[in-house]
């Protein structure tokens, strides 16, 4: 009887741990060890707890592994922040507009490059701001103990990063290494499902450019995901290299995937059912090895399987394809016909041999050493340098006005003024929407200054010792914490915390001093409301001007896919793109039809792009005879297409693609019309492997959906 | 081992030294357990790194203090 009504209980509280659990483990997290770091910054008598509990409150995070890794960067950010500042101290420390003038620059220098590398690296940038900011501004009063202070910072900002990654790697650590891989083995899952739904021809086009936009900002989440588990786990460092592989070759494996579907569905489009129908065994094969995968999650274990399976079905696969084509050749097609089916054909065999790599790969994470960890191919973050320019100038510019307002009115509370604003540009210059997030600190730094005053005149006076301290603050640290966990509104969660840590926390020597706590939430909160003005009015990221430059980045792509150099270039390619994509599609997230000319740019980009890699690859491997030469005709011809691609892409207008089409169609005929000495098929014949990229990036130019089609263009150009 | 060094003109206690030392030295015992996939048999990994480090930082802190 018991039983029966304990097993729903248990599931009950089962399903809590993984939802609503998970939070309040957070929250009670960020109390311990707050407490812990604030007991040990009174018991060490360090000159500002207040910095201590800044630290824990900036690098708290849910999981342990971005905890580790974010603790990494900013011991790193911090020493380079200070070895600027005791440089700048000893340069300028009598000279305050020349102090200020060079800490604007650095402050601008630091958030370019946060907005440029995006990633940890970016965050170690924002840190040198800030604290170069922090350390250095209230020295400018006091410029004989300026080195002094400044170590006192420095062991204040490594106390609470000791606390956190401690407290967060020990009390019921929730993994960054967990969550990669469930990421990992949901994204196959869906891939998985969406291949299977590709196939069968099922796939509607909104749920199609749904699941794309989402892999591309996985392939960037993960690569995030991969960097923190390597500082958590030593099993996942072991695998670092794996899982990087792993990511590209799903990266690759989508986009053979996109470039069949795309196929796919132009044939159907140009209604040649013949060729549809002699494939459609050879489709049957590889979706039957699919669908089993799209239903539940795929281990280690599973994926050796999966690679037998895969590699059993190739060898069928090219059976099946050697028959349909005989099948075909009895229906009589003709030249354009049996182009396309030997293109599909071949994309479908490259798409299962992407498969099996996939499985090897996953498979191999079973073991502890394994060869495959040997990769070189980088995830390459691609940004916008002009972004990140805007956003240095304009995290220079308010500093510098801020600076001139402080320096003009001598304002006592004028370091916090400046310092604020040096923090706010640092943390919101990576965000998609800063002009949101200012405005979230804004409202958290209200919200504490309000509790700060309510705390520090009316209960703390008439507490005595730690406990009952601790006890008063609790409520505080418990509701930023939980405003933290809620991704909608963690901004108001930072500025509740860090600006109440900052201002209203007694030090070791509390004093009283209502004046002097209101001028300096004055300064903090109008510093705050510039600093969201500014991120609104100065160029603010998410509006045309970027859009239009990330199409042009977008497109520039393939002009890097042409004339790049080939070592390194699938990985870059494909990893650059999606990084693009991604920074695009958060960036336009206001507008659905910005996003989705921006994704029919990337399908395009990718279609051609890998296309002329795999020619490229394809040229660089050739066997020494010489139908294959530096300077036949069909290599001249493909060199030709090669630049004019270039020149469509660079400036896509109706006649660059005339023009672009023309030379491809002169290099189909060039291939052609080269004799060879080899079989007629794709395993053995590279000059037919390279026809069939050819027929490939033809039919991609001549998409009627494609954004360089005469419709799309002149609205476009309108 | 005296228990204040001075460096570049600066006196410091003999003990941040240590933690600097020992902080190389653990990073490489971790990096040498994880090869040899120690961590695999671990109830809590972290816990073992933590401890481990802190074994080592409190047996050559001894050699100052005893």
């Amino acid at each position: 009887m018991s039983t029966v009504t304990l097993q729903p209980l248990r599931a009950l509280l089962a399903d809590w741990g993984r939802s609503e659990g998970l939070s309040w483990v957070f929250v009670a997290k960020a109390l311990v060890t707050a407490f812990l770091a604030l007991w040990l910054a009174y018991r060490l008598q360090l000159p500002q707890p207040s910095t201590v509990l800044v630290t824990v409150f900036i690098i708290m995070q849910p999981q342990s592994g971005q905890v580790l890794a974010k603790s990494f960067y900013r011991l790193i950010g911090t020493f380079v922040g200070l070895a600027m500042m005791v440089l700048l101290i000893a340069l300028f420390a009598q000279e305050r507009v020349l102090f200020l003038l060079s800490l604007a620059l650095w402050i601008g220098l630091c958030t370019a490059g946060a907005t440029r590398y995006r990633d940890f690296r970016g965050y170690a940038c924002v840190l040198a701001g800030y604290t170069a900011a922090m350390i250095g501004l209230p020295a400018t009063l006091h410029p004989e103990g300026a080195f002094m202070a400044a170590l006192w910072r420095v062991l204040e900002i490594s106390l609470g990063i000791l606390c956190t990654g401690v407290v967060n790697g020990l009390l019921l650590p929730q993994t960054s290494s967990s969550s990669l891989r469930s990421t990992l083995a949901v994204r196959f899952r869906d891939f998985a499902g969406f291949a299977w739904e590709g196939l069968a021809g099922e796939l509607p086009p909104t749920r199609f450019e749904q699941l794309n936009a989402r892999f591309a900002a996985e392939a960037v989440g993960l690569e995030n995901l991969r960097n923190a588990s390597a500082f958590e786990d030593p099993h996942y460092r072991l695998r670092s290299g794996r899982l990087a592989r792993l990511n590209n070759e799903f990266m690759l494996l989508s986009t053979r995937f996109h470039a069949l579907y795309q196929l796919l569905r132009r044939l159907h489009v140009a209604g040649e059912q013949g060729v549809v129908d002699a494939l459609q065994p050879c489709l049957a094969e590889v979706a039957a090895v699919l669908a089993p995968l799209r239903t539940r999650l795929c281990s280690d274990a599973e994926a050796v399987q999966l690679a037998e399976r895969v590699e059993a079905c190739k060898v069928e696969l090219m059976e099946q394809i050697r028959r349909a084509r005989l099948q075909l050749n009895m229906q009589q097609p003709n030249e354009a016909q049996m182009l396309d089916f030997n293109t599909a054909a071949e994309l479908l065999y490259r798409f299962a041999d992407d498969l099996h790599s996939y499985a090897l790969t996953h498979a191999s994470l079973l073991d502890h050493h394994h060869v495959r960890e040997q990769f070189t191919g980088a995830f390459t973050p691609r940004a916008n340098g002009t972004a990140a320019i805007v956003a240095g100038l304009r995290g220079s510019l308010l500093m510098l006005v801020l600076s001139a307002f402080w320096l003009a009115t001598a304002w006592p509370s004028g370091t916090t003024l400046v310092m604020t604003a040096g923090m706010i540009t640092g943390l919101v210059s990576a965000g998609a929407n800063p002009k949101r997030l200012a405005g979230q600190l804004f409202v958290g730094a209200c919200g504490g200054a309000v509790l700060g005053f309510t705390l520090l005149f009316f209960v703390l006076p008439r507490l005595d010792g730690f406990a009952l301290l601790c006890c008063a603050l609790t409520p505080v640290f418990a509701l930023g914490a939980t405003l933290l966990t809620r991704s909608q509104w963690s901004g108001i969660g930072t500025g509740l915390l860090v600006w109440f840590c900052m201002l209203s926390l007694p030090a070791n020597l509390t004093l009283y001093n209502p004046y002097g706590f209101i001028n300096e939430y004055l300064a903090a909160l109008l510093s705050m409301a510039m600093a969201t003005l500014a991120t609104a009015l100065i160029l603010p990221p998410n509006r045309p001007w970027l859009w239009r430059r990330l199409e042009h980045d977008l497109r520039m792509r393939v002009v890097f896919a042409v004339s790049g150099k080939l070592k390194g270039l699938v990985a870059g390619f494909e990893s650059g793109t999606r990084d693009l994509l991604n920074q695009a599609h958060g960036f336009s997230s206001s507008r659905p039809d910005v996003q989705r000319q921006l994704l029919r740019w990337m399908f395009l980009v990718q279609e051609v792009g890998h296309a002329v890699i795999e020619l490229r690859q394809e040229q660089a491997a050739l066997p020494a005879q010489s139908c294959y030469g530096e300077n036949t005709r069909w290599r001249r011809a493909i060199r030709v297409m090669g630049r004019a691609l270039i020149r469509l892409f660079v400036r896509p207008t109706e006649q660059h693609r005339q023009r672009a089409l023309t030379a491809v169609e002169h290099a189909i005929a060039a291939v052609r019309g080269t004799p060879e000495p080899r079989a007629p098929q794709f395993d053995t014949s590279p000059l037919r492997r390279v026809l069939s990229y050819l027929h490939f990036i033809r039919s991609a130019l001549l998409d009627p959906e494609s954004p360089l089609a005469p419709a799309a263009g002149a609205a476009h150009a309108a | 081992m005296p228990r204040e060094v001075h460096v570049l003109g600066v006196y410091m206690p003999s003990l941040t030294l240590l933690f600097l030392l020992c902080v190389l030295l653990g990073w490489g015992l971790d990096r040498l357990l994880a090869w040899l996939g120690v961590y695999r048999h671990a109830w809590h990994p972290t816990l073992l790194r933590v401890s481990l480090f802190i074994c080592l930082y409190g047996a050559l802190a001894l050699c100052i203090y005893r």
